[in-house]
């Protein structure tokens, strides 16, 4: 399998990957030990793991935020190890979306601030105009509304969306989320979920999310990894690994409600499919086993 | 390797706990002591008593167990810093009166590089050094808690003349616990508009694109601060916090043998310093 770029291949590839924060000084801490993982193209891959199993790091290195202390990560033919690489494109490509808004909110007005990412690129004045009023909008932003209005006056929903316009306008290929729906009520979750939908199929989008929300990632993932430890201990697909809830408890992770409904169901000795993950497909089988009797 | 990370760079205020004999001082020891010190280097102009500063400095952070590299890192990041300050003064020093003391080494048009103004320069830097070792250096070896515990201490006396000695106090401990979080907190809003396509690296010397790229953050580590104090406010407020009066602490400072002696050691050091600063 060629990895050049554009060509047939994952669209990223890690191997082996290493790191440690402070490394070298008194505070050191390892986040990342050997840890692999392949994203291809269109693809929508999640990872789950305990607090501090080292998601964050392994997100930042998506976009060459961080460089591997050892390993290698090659996004799209670009490997980012290499002193030389080109993060700018990597960066243009790739969209990081950290977890709280206030990180990466920082222009006195809306406007102003999703602008920053199309000017960066050295677009034109009215290109960076229609960049920005069509990354506001397809987040549920109305342009007129809201590009003179202040951050900091901003509720958190709205500060939520406007974050990820902000990386919206770069038009990127792959989406990288840091928890996305930490902190949001039910509204905001189902939404920014249909939205990601959406621009998956629109923009034949790729997407890496982490999450603790085990919903979230049975209805939107087509692969998973777990991360325990700076480590990938399991990785299949969503059916597989939800499968497998003793091993994952043993790691302090549940599984989605409809896998333990299921399970509890079947351990009752009804005939229920044991591989529905999501609330939909759990409602179907219990409808299903009630319509029969 | 990282372009990011500063908070390894940010050493003052940065506990270690290594659990040496300098650690365990009272912390009302290691203020003053650290206060003369500070005075002494202060006010050191002679090359010799400079350096036997520096010699003391360094081995009391030998004998703190401060791995000497670590400590080392905090000096560099202050680098251009040191730059700057040497430039201005090999450019201001008065002409008329090095032309008299030495000979020019150097000279280009109005600017002059005299030996005279060297030895001043190298005075300088060695000044600056031993006082960001010594800083640096308390702040290795004392918590926050004691910091603030001896401030008070030592300020009481001075309430009697309406000095208000637990919140400044207060002040130092919140100081010097929010200088890491800021570095983080720069570290994250950089990241964040790095993956935006700011450029931050290429250019380590390229000084007016760096200082033109710190602006776009200096508005949001001030409203962050800002929402952290009010939020630290509260929480503190939250647990019944209402200032100084009649506040009681759990652990008492008592003043052991041990701690005399270390006082009188930095006493007689800085006695030596002194003649040594007159004597050559």
């Amino acid at each position: 399998m060629s990895e050049s770029a554009n060509g047939p291949g994952p669209l990223i590839k890690v191997r082996n990957l290493h790191y440690t924060y402070s490394r070298g000084t008194p505070h050191e801490a390892v986040a990342l030990r050997g840890v692999d993982l392949t994203v291809e193209r269109g693809e929508t891959v999640g990872l789950i793991g305990p607090t501090g199993s080292g998601k964050s790091t392994l997100l930042q290195h998506l976009n060459g935020l961080l460089r591997p202390q050892s390993g290698q990560v090659r996004i799209d033919g670009h490997d980012t190890g290499d002193p030389r690489a080109d993060l700018r494109t990597i960066r243009r490509r790739v969209g990081l979306v950290f977890q709280n808004p206030e990180d990466q909110l920082f222009e006195r007005y809306a406007g102003d601030d999703v602008a920053f990412g199309p000017r960066n690129l050295g677009l034109s004045r009215s290109e960076i105009r229609e960049r920005v009023c069509w990354a506001m909008e397809a987040v549920g932003l109305d342009f007129e509304a809201f590009q003179d209005r202040l951050t900091l006056s901003l509720s958190e929903g709205e500060r939520r969306r406007l974050a990820l316009a902000g990386v919206l306008a770069l038009k990127p290929e792959v989406l990288v989320l840091d928890e996305p729906t930490a902190g949001l009520d039910p509204r905001g979750r189902k939404d920014l979920l249909a939205w990601l939908i959406r621009w998956r199929e629109e923009q034949e989008g790729t997407i890496v999310l982490a999450s603790h929300n085990m919903e979230d990632l049975a209805q939107l993932a087509n692969r998973l990894y777990v991360l325990v430890e700076g480590r990938a201990v399991l990785n299949g697909n969503p059916r597989k690994v939800f499968s497998r809830s003793e091993v994952l408890a043993g790691y302090g992770l549940e599984t989605p409600l409809a896998v333990s409904v299921m399970h509890a169901l079947r351990f009752r000795g009804l005939p229920v499919r044991a591989d529905a993950i999501t609330i939909a497909e759990a409602a179907a089988e219990i409808e299903t086993l009630l319509n029969s009797r | 390797m990282s372009e990011f990370e500063f908070s390894r760079n940010i050493t003052i205020g940065q506990y270690l706990p290594t659990n040496s004999p300098i650690h365990r001082l009272d912390p009302r020891v290691k203020l003053v002591g650290g206060a003369l010190l500070l005075a002494a280097v202060m006010f050191s102009s002679s090359g010799v008593s400079l350096a036997l500063a520096l010699i003391a400095v360094l081995s009391v952070l030998a004998l703190a167990r401060i791995p000497l590299l670590h400590a080392l890192r905090g000096l560099w990041s202050a680098w251009p810093f040191f730059v700057m300050v040497a430039l201005l003064q090999l450019l201001l020093y008065p002409h008329a009166q090095s032309a008299a003391q030495s000979n020019a080494l150097w000279q280009w048009g109005p600017l002059m590089v005299t030996g005279a103004s060297l030895y001043l320069l190298v005075i300088l830097l060695g000044r600056l050094m031993a006082l960001i070792l010594l800083v640096s250096g308390l702040t290795y070896c004392t918590t926050v808690t004691e910091l603030s515990h001896g401030t008070e201490r030592l300020l009481r006396p001075l309430q009697r003349v309406g000095m208000p000695a637990h919140e400044l106090a207060l002040v130092l401990t919140l100081t010097l616990r929010f200088l890491p979080l800021l570095a983080q907190e720069m570290e994250r809003i950089i990241k964040a508009q790095a993956s935006r396509g700011a450029d931050f690296g290429g250019g380590r010397w390229n000084f007016v694109q760096r200082a033109r790229r710190t602006f776009p953050l200096l508005i949001p580590l001030f409203v962050t601060s800002l929402r952290r104090a009010e939020d630290l406010i509260q929480a503190m407020e939250a647990r019944c916090y209402l200032g100084g009066r009649g506040r009681t602490h759990l652990i008492r400072l008592r003043a052991k043998p041990i701690d005399f002696v270390a006082l009188g050691l930095v006493v007689a050091f800085v006695a030596i310093l002194f003649v040594a600063n007159f004597a050559f």
